[in-house]
C-alpha cells in the first residue's frame, strides 16, 4: 500500500473508531460503522470530444444501532468528529422510535480465508500519472472516432482508488483497498437518414498492464456493434424458438431469478421458492447458476461483505436444482440459517442482500448447433442482444424492446432489428422452454458471465 | 448561508479564469415498511462544495466535502489543473459562455420548514399505518411495502461573472406497492406520488387512505386480468403515461447535448413533428400547479429556469440549453444546468415536462373511441436518441364502442415518439403532473416531474402472439 493511501487508511480507521464509540456512548447495544474512502481522476468525453477532467476524494461513514430490537441508521461524508457525534445520535434517535424486530443483529465476523483475493491493488494504476490516463482516453477516442458513422455521446475514462472498512462493537474489523481503471461509451450509428438505438458499455480493469488493450479491444467491438444496427429492418410476429445472447440472459432472465435467490424474499416469502425447495429441481436441469465473489478480473470481487462477513464462491443452482439462497444476517436470523455473506450497500445505507459475480456456467451445445436446431424448426427467428422493458421479478412476466436484435430467415442473419417487442416468463424460459446451452461463456461488463441460450415459447410482436 | 456565499466569493476571487462554486448540503430521510416491519430508517447528510473551472476552452472540476479556506483553494487549483490537462486534447474549444439571467439573492421554495420541524417519528408511525392498510385491505393481499423519502436541499452558486444565489427546498415521495396472490397467481401494484413541498402538499389529490386502498384494489383486480394480446392499437394515455412519453421520448432527444450528438431532433426546430394539438413544455414552475416534483427556481449553473416551449401546436420550438450549449446554439440558457451532488457537475437535465391541456373532456374522449385502449398507470419506461421509446404499463382497460370493458394486465408500449405525438386526436382538459416520485437517470440521478392531460393516438402494445 502506497503511503498516501497508508494515510487515508489510518484516518478512516480512526474516525471509524471514533463513530463506534460516539454510538456506544449515545445509548446504542451494539454498533456497526461501514466506512469507505475514495479517490478518482476521471477525463469525460461529450458530444465526439474531450469535456471535462475532475479530481475528487472523500470519506463516507456510516452507523447503524441496536437499542434492544430497534434499529437506527445514519451516515455523513466527513470525519470531523462533530459531525460524527451528531451521526452517532441521529442513529440512535431513530432507533428510539423504531418498532422492535427481532431479526436486526450485529454479529462478530469470520476471518478472511486464506484462499480470498487480497490483492484488488496495483499499485501502477495507484501511482498512474495524469499524461498516461489521457493517453489510454486517447486510445479510446481514437476507437470511437474511426468509422464516421459512430457517434460519441458520452464517455469516461476513470482511475479509482478506494477503501472498505467494516468495524462493528462486538470486534468485527475488515478494511480492504481496491484500485481500479474503469471506462465507457455510451453512442450511436447515424447514416444519412438512419439512427441507430443508444448504446452503452463499460468495462473495467484492475491490472494497469492489460488495460490498454482491453479499453481498445472493447471500444473496436462496442463501436462495430452498433454500427451494425444501422442495416435494419423489421421483425415478424410469432411465438417460438429464440436466441438468447450471454447479455440478453443476464439483462432479462438472470437479474429477476436473483429476486428469488434473495434471502430477505424468502424470509418474507415473497418469492416463488423457499427453505423446502432446497436440493429439490426448481429448473431446467440444463442451468447451473453460480455466485463467485473470487474473481479478481471482475468488479464484483470482494473478500468480506457490507457486514464484514467473508465471502465465498457458491453454487446457488445446480442443474437445475436449488442449492442455496443468499443472506445477509437479517436473513439468516429470521431464516434460522447463518449468514453467506451477501449483505450489499455502502456507507450511505442499510444492508441488503445481493449476489456478487453471477455466472450461468456453459452447456454443451456448440453455438452453431443452437443455431442449426433453431432453423430445423423455424424459417426465422430473432437473436437478442440487448433489452430494455418490464421484467416482474414476482411473476417472472417480462415484456419489452429487443434492442438490436438479429432478424435471421433461410439460415443467415438478415438485418438488425432496431425496436421489436418480446415477452415471456423467466420461469418457462429457464425452465420446460429451456432448449439448449452453448458450451462456450462471455463476461459481460468486467462482472457476471454467461452462455447463449435458446429458449422457446417466446413471443415476438414485430412492427 | 450568507457566510458560505461569502467564503465561495473569496475562494473565486483567486481565479484568473471563469469560475463557478456550488455549496451543496443535503440532509436525507428514507423509511421503509414493509408487512408491518420497518426495513429501513435512516439520516443521511452530505455537505460539500463543487469547482468548476473554464480554462483555454476546456472544463475542469475538483470537490472537496472540507469548508475550509485552504481546502476550497486547493479544489479549485486541482480544478484548473485538471481544465489545463484537457484543453491541449480539445477539438473543439468551449468559447465565452453567453450572457445569462444569472440570479443572485435567496431562492426558496415554501414547505421546507414545515417539512423540517415535523419529527420523523410521526413521518414513520404515518408510513406504518398507510401498509398496514394496504396489506389489510384484502385477504389476498400477501405482501406490501410503504416506502418514504426526503430530501432537504440547502445550496449556494456564485459564479465569477455574477450569479450568487442560495436556495432552499425540500422534495419529498411516498409510494405504496401491495403483492397479490391467488391459486398460484400472482399481481404486484405501485401508488405514487412526489412533491417540492411540505408533508401535507403530498395528499392533495388524494390521501394516504386512498392512496392504500387503490393500490390493494388494483393488485386484487389485475390478479384476474388477462394479458393483451400484442398489435398495433388506438391507446388513449393517462396523465402519467403523457408524462412519461414527454420527459423519457421527446425530452431526452431535445437536451441540446443529445442533440448534438446526432439526435432524431437535430435539425428539426421549426418543423413539424407532431400533431397541432400538442404543444409541449419543459418548466421549473408549472403554472396553477404548485409543489411539483421537479420544481426549480436556479438550476446549478446559477440562472433563473424559465418555461421552454419545447413543440408548440406541432413545431419544434426549443431545446434543452446548459450555458455551454446555449452558446454553441447561440440563444439564451433555459435553465436546465443541474448536478445531483456537490461533486457532480451540471448536465443538461429535465424539471418538469409535460404537454399542455387541450378542450375535450376524458368522458368525450372515452365515449368517442370506438376501439382502443385507455392506459394507464406507468411501470417506468426508456427511449432512445431515435425517439423510440418503450414504457410500461400496470393497468390497460379496453375500450369497446365507447365504454370501458374489460382490464389487462402489465403491457408494454412502443413506438416512435414523434411519430406517435403525430397521431394525436384529441387532448383532454384535465391536467396531472402525476410523475413526482420519479428519478431521471443520465450518469447521475435528478429529480423530475412530468405529466400533461388525457391523449388519445396510435402505437404499438406489446403482449402475447399466440
Amino acid at each position: 500500500m502506497s503511503q498516501p493511501l497508508k494515510n487515508e487508511k489510518e484516518r478512516l480507521e480512526a474516525a471509524a473508531e471514533k463513530l463506534l464509540s460516539y454510538a456506544i456512548k449515545s445509548g446504542a447495544d451494539a454498533a456497526e460503522i461501514c466506512g469507505s474512502y475514495g479517490l478518482r481522476t476521471k477525463i469525460s468525453l461529450e458530444k465526439q470530444d474531450y469535456h471535462l477532467a475532475s479530481s475528487d476524494d472523500g470519506y463516507s461513514l456510516g452507523v447503524r444501532v441496536l437499542r434492544g430490537q430497534r434499529q437506527g441508521f445514519a451516515s455523513c461524508n466527513s470525519t470531523e468528529p462533530s459531525e460524527l457525534k451528531e451521526a452517532a445520535l441521529r442513529a440512535n434517535e431513530i432507533a428510539g422510535f423504531s418498532p422492535e424486530n427481532p431479526h436486526y443483529t450485529i454479529q462478530k465476523t469470520e476471518n478472511i480465508p486464506t484462499e480470498a483475493p487480497t490483492q484488488l491493488v496495483d499499485p501502477a494504476l495507484i501511482d498512474l500519472s495524469i499524461q498516461t490516463q489521457k493517453d489510454w482516453t486517447r486510445l479510446m477516442v481514437a476507437e470511437a472516432t474511426k468509422d464516421k458513422r459512430f457517434k460519441l455521446n458520452e464517455g469516461t475514462l476513470e482511475i479509482g482508488t478506494s477503501l472498505s472498512l467494516i468495524l462493528n462493537s462486538l470486534g468485527t474489523h475488515q478494511i480492504e483497498a481496491d484500485s481500479a481503471a474503469s471506462w465507457s461509451l455510451m453512442g450511436m450509428g447515424v447514416e444519412g437518414e438512419t439512427i441507430t438505438s443508444f448504446d452503452y458499455f463499460s468495462e473495467f480493469s484492475r491490472k494497469a498492464q492489460s488495460t490498454p488493450e482491453k479499453i481498445v479491444q472493447s471500444s473496436k467491438r462496442f463501436v462495430s456493434e452498433v454500427i451494425a444496427n444501422l442495416k435494419t429492418g423489421s421483425s415478424q410476429s410469432y411465438k417460438g424458438l429464440v436466441i438468447f445472447t450471454p447479455r440478453a440472459v443476464l439483462d432479462i432472465l438472470i437479474s429477476s431469478l436473483s429476486y428469488h435467490l434473495n434471502g430477505r424474499v424468502v424470509a418474507e416469502k415473497t418469492g416463488r421458492w423457499g427453505l423446502n425447495d432446497r436440493d429439490k429441481p426448481i429448473l431446467s436441469p440444463k442451468l447451473t447458476l453460480t455466485d463467485n465473489p473470487w474473481l479478481l478480473d471482475r468488479s464484483g470481487c470482494s473478500s468480506f461483505d457490507r457486514e464484514g462477513v467473508p465471502t465465498r464462491p457458491m453454487h446457488l443452482i445446480e442443474s437445475g436444482v436449488l442449492k442455496d439462497f443468499c443472506l445477509d444476517h437479517y436473513a439468516a436470523h429470521a431464516l434460522g440459517l447463518s449468514s453467506t455473506g451477501h449483505a450489499a450497500g455502502g456507507p450511505s445505507s442499510l444492508p441488503t442482500v445481493s449476489t456478487h459475480t453471477l455466472c450461468v456456467l456453459a452447456g454443451t451445445a456448440s453455438k452453431k448447433s443452437l443455431f442449426e436446431e433453431t432453423q430445423k424448426s423455424q424459417k426465422s427467428f430473432l437473436v437478442v442482444h440487448r433489452y430494455s422493458g418490464q421484467s416482474d421479478p414476482v411473476t417472472g412476466d417480462f415484456s419489452g424492446v429487443a434492442k438490436g436484435a438479429e432478424w435471421w430467415a433461410d439460415g443467415e442473419k438478415k438485418y438488425h432489428v432496431q425496436e421489436t417487442l418480446i415477452s415471456g416468463n423467466l420461469f418457462d424460459a429457464l425452465g420446460k422452454d429451456l432448449v439448449s446451452v452453448s458450451n462456450e461463456t462471455m463476461v459481460i461488463d468486467s462482472d457476471e458471465e454467461s452462455p447463449t441460450l435458446l429458449i422457446d415459447n417466446i413471443s415476438v410482436t414485430g412492427g | 448561508m450568507k457566510p458560505i456565499a461569502e467564503l465561495l466569493e473569496k475562494t473565486l476571487s483567486k481565479s484568473p479564469y471563469w469560475a463557478e462554486a456550488r455549496y451543496h448540503r443535503r440532509n436525507s430521510q428514507a423509511l421503509q415498511v414493509q408487512k408491518g416491519l420497518v426495513k429501513q430508517a435512516k439520516s443521511n447528510l452530505t455537505s460539500g462544495v463543487g469547482i468548476r473551472v473554464l480554462v483555454d476552452g476546456a472544463w475542469g472540476f475538483s470537490s472537496t466535502s472540507d469548508l475550509n479556506p485552504q481546502a476550497l483553494e486547493k479544489a479549485l487549483k486541482l480544478a484548473i489543473e485538471c481544465a489545463k490537462s484537457l484543453s491541449q486534447l480539445k477539438k473543439t474549444q468551449v468559447k465565452s459562455l453567453p450572457a445569462a439571467r444569472l440570479a443572485r439573492g435567496e431562492f426558496s421554495i415554501p414547505g421546507y420548514d414545515a417539512l423540517k420541524t415535523m419529527p420523523l417519528e410521526q413521518k414513520l408511525q404515518a408510513v406504518l399505518k398507510a401498509e398496514e392498510m394496504t396489506r389489510k385491505n384484502s385477504t389476498l393481499i400477501q405482501s406490501s411495502t410503504c416506502v418514504y423519502n426526503e430530501l432537504f436541499e440547502d445550496k449556494v452558486i456564485v459564479t465569477t461573472d455574477g450569479a450568487n444565489a442560495s436556495s432552499k427546498l425540500a422534495r419529498n415521495e411516498i409510494k405504496l406497492g401491495a403483492i397479490a396472490s391467488k391459486d398460484g397467481e400472482m399481481a404486484e401494484s405501485h401508488e405514487s406520488v412526489g412533491r417540492t413541498g411540505s408533508w401535507d402538499c403530498l395528499f392533495d389529490r388524494s390521501s394516504l387512505n386512498e392512496m392504500s386502498e387503490n393500490a390493494a384494489k388494483l393488485a386484487v383486480d389485475l390478479l384476474s386480468a388477462p394479458k393483451i394480446p400484442g398489435g398495433t392499437a388506438t391507446l388513449i394515455l393517462s396523465p402519467a403515461m403523457v408524462g412519461l412519453l414527454s420527459h423519457e421520448a421527446i425530452g431526452h432527444t431535445v437536451e441540446a447535448d443529445f442533440v448534438l450528438s446526432g439526435s432524431v431532433a437535430k435539425d428539426k426546430i421549426g418543423t413539424q413533428v407532431a400533431s397541432p394539438l400538442v404543444t409541449m413544455s419543459d418548466s421549473g414552475t408549472v403554472q396553477g400547479i404548485e409543489h411539483s416534483g421537479g420544481e426549480l427556481l436556479v438550476d446549478d449553473e446559477g440562472v433563473l429556469t424559465q418555461k421552454t416551449t419545447i413543440i408548440k401546436n406541432g413545431i419544434l420550438n426549443s431545446y434543452l440549453h446548459n450555458r455551454e450549449s446555449a452558446a454553441i446554439f447561440g440563444v439564451e440558457p433555459t435553465g436546465n444546468g443541474r448536478a445531483w451532488l456537490y461533486y457532480d457537475e451540471p448536465l443538461i437535465r429535465m424539471r418538469n415536462t409535460y404537454i399542455e391541456p387541450g378542450n375535450q373532456s376524458l368522458e368525450e374522449i372515452i365515449s368517442s373511441t370506438k376501439d382502443g385502449y385507455l392506459v394507464d398507470c406507468p411501470l417506468g419506461g426508456q427511449a432512445d436518441a431515435t425517439g423510440e421509446f418503450m414504457f410500461g404499463a400496470q393497468k390497460v382497460t379496453k375500450i369497446e364502442n365507447g365504454k370501458l370493458t374489460k382490464m389487462y394486465r402489465g403491457a408494454t408500449i412502443s413506438g416512435q415518439a414523434f411519430e406517435v405525438l403525430s397521431t394525436v386526436d384529441a387532448v383532454s382538459k384535465e391536467f396531472i403532473l402525476d410523475l413526482g416520485s420519479g428519478y431521471c437517470g443520465k450518469g447521475q440521478p435528478a429529480k423530475v416531474d412530468a405529466g400533461g392531460p388525457y391523449i388519445r393516438c396510435r402505437a404499438t402494445i406489446g403482449g402475447v402472439q399466440e
